[in-house]
């Protein structure tokens, strides 16, 4: 009977730490999820109001876009910032507005119906809804 | 025996929920912008980017008619075209007016009195003529400008029932109000479809329907015009629900010449050159989008005194938040205890509300 007894307790206390381990796991992804997708800045690309692709600004890279009527931008990810390099458009306005790299900010091609926007968490507390310009 | 495996199944019920709630956390967080049934679009039109954002259960609805209101009006009132309407009016100097553009015209010409010609839609010939219409945009001619300018005025235009006849040599651009117009008709389909809660951007033309889904006010970033690609230097932020925000600044679309001199594109039609009446920025808050819209040009070729006399006896009902080349901040004040800005009111003697 208290050998029993002592088996008992032996297996839920092997239950208890096998739970405890399980709610650490959990709260690690948790945490885990929650820091990377607040500090990972992506580039979102959308054309024509269609969004095709997010990069990683923690990652350097070129990308060939195609825009719409078959025009093409070539977007450049570089030190966590994001430009466009080359474009075939009329006006080259995409060219000209330069890297941006902080929440909010976007790159627009017009002829070609492309926006680069930085997408994330912006960190700054200001959680703007809508930029007027 | 039969406590113990209750206990034992009583943890690991509890571990499991522990986990899936965890994750579902997470997963949640991430896209917990706005509520589950909102709707936003992007659309390329009237030369500019697009959002139109709606919730409710008939923010679809909602969002495709007004899509398809901006392609309605952008096809109709387009300076430039060849087949709109204002299109073909420019080209054969005369034309009958729909429903729409008589409403804008009528619009033009209130505010082209009011404004003592601060906004006249006249402008386009001379709008062609600097190249802020299609073209090249650079420095014409004095003796150009002073040809061209003779010509513009409102005071020109005929309206005869709804026909629209213009003046020797005069073509209409309907563009400084054309945006405040659409966003005025996509409220109306916001509550005629009965969306919630809903926000526009035409190309940085904000109008805002209720307020956010969670009932807070809409936040609207205003741009600081000496960093208008920088998203987190702003002139500051006005919270508002059901009121159109709109900017004119001669940052939007400028061009520089070899002097490295820059011209931008609001036009003072008393000199024909591009508007220098001391102010960088003028906001316009009001309810009225359209009326919001063809301030914001008016004011801001004023200038600063004119601006806030007008303000004070236009009778119409508007806010504004503006910024003179010298730095300083005005803000009226009606909406004063809705805008916040981090720069302006530390430095304290630059902000000013204007009563």
């Amino acid at each position: 009977m208290n050998n029993s007894n002592k088996k008992k307790f032996a297996g839920i206390r092997a239950d208890i730490i096998v739970v405890a381990l399980l709610v650490l796991v959990g709260a690690a992804i948790a945490l885990g999820v929650f820091l990377f997708s607040g500090k990972g800045k992506t580039a979102e690309v959308r054309i024509d109001g269609k969004i095709c692709a997010r990069y990683s600004l923690s990652q350097d890279r070129s990308i060939r876009l195609s825009g719409a009527g078959g025009g093409t931008n070539l977007l450049v990810i570089k030190n966590g910032e994001a430009y466009i390099a080359e474009a075939d458009c009329p006006d080259g306005l995409c060219i000209r507005t330069g890297s941006i790299s902080r929440v909010g900010q976007s790159v627009i091609c017009l002829p070609h119906r492309i926006v680069v926007e930085i997408t994330g968490d912006a960190g700054d507390g200001n959680d703007i809804d809508v930029f007027v310009k | 025996m039969q406590g113990g495996k209750a206990v034992r199944n009583k943890l690991w019920i509890i571990a499991l929920v522990i986990v899936v709630l965890c994750t579902c956390s997470c997963t949640h967080g991430q896209g917990a912008d706005g509520s589950d049934d909102t709707v936003q679009r992007e659309v390329f039109a009237m030369d500019t980017v697009m959002i139109i954002r709606a919730t409710g259960k008939t923010a679809q609805t909602a969002v495709d008619q007004a899509v398809a209101e901006i392609n309605r009006l952008d096809a109709l009132l387009s300076a430039g075209s060849g087949q709109s309407e204002i299109g073909m009016i420019n080209l054969n100097g005369e034309g009958e007016l729909s429903e729409d553009a008589l409403f804008l015209v009528r619009r033009s010409l209130e505010f082209y009195k009011s404004t003592e010609g601060a906004y006249d839609i006249t402008v386009y010939p001379l709008m062609k003529l600097w190249g802020f219409a299609g073209g090249n945009a650079a420095v014409p001619e004095e003796g150009r400008i002073r040809e061209v300018l003779s010509q513009c005025g409102s005071d020109k235009l005929r309206l005869d029932g709804n026909r629209l006849i213009l003046g020797k040599s005069q073509s209409i651009d309907l563009g400084g109000i054309a945006k405040g117009y659409t966003s005025d008709r996509i409220m109306k389909i916001f509550e005629d479809n009965g969306v919630t809660s809903g926000m526009v951007s035409l190309g940085g033309n904000v109008a805002c329907y209720r307020t956010k889904p969670d009932g807070s006010l809409w936040r609207c970033g205003i741009t600081d015009p000496e960093k208008p690609d920088d998203s987190t230097s702003l002139l500051g932020i006005v919270s508002v629900r059901d009121k159109s925000v709109i900017t004119s600044g001669g940052y939007e679309r400028f061009f520089t010449d070899e002097s490295g001199k820059k011209y931008h594109h609001i036009m003072d039609m008393k000199t024909g050159y591009p508007a220098d009446s001391g102010l960088l920025s003028v906001t316009i808050i009001s309810e009225d989008g359209t009326l919001a819209d063809g301030l914001s040009t008016a004011l801001f070729v004023m200038g600063e005194e004119k601006a806030v006399d007008f303000w004070r006896g236009s009778g119409y009902s508007f806010d504004f938040v503006m910024l003179t080349a010298d730095g300083r901040l005005l803000v009226s004040e009606g909406i004063a205890d809705s805008f916040e800005s981090s720069t302006a009111q530390s430095l304290n003697s630059r902000f000013r509300i204007v009563r």
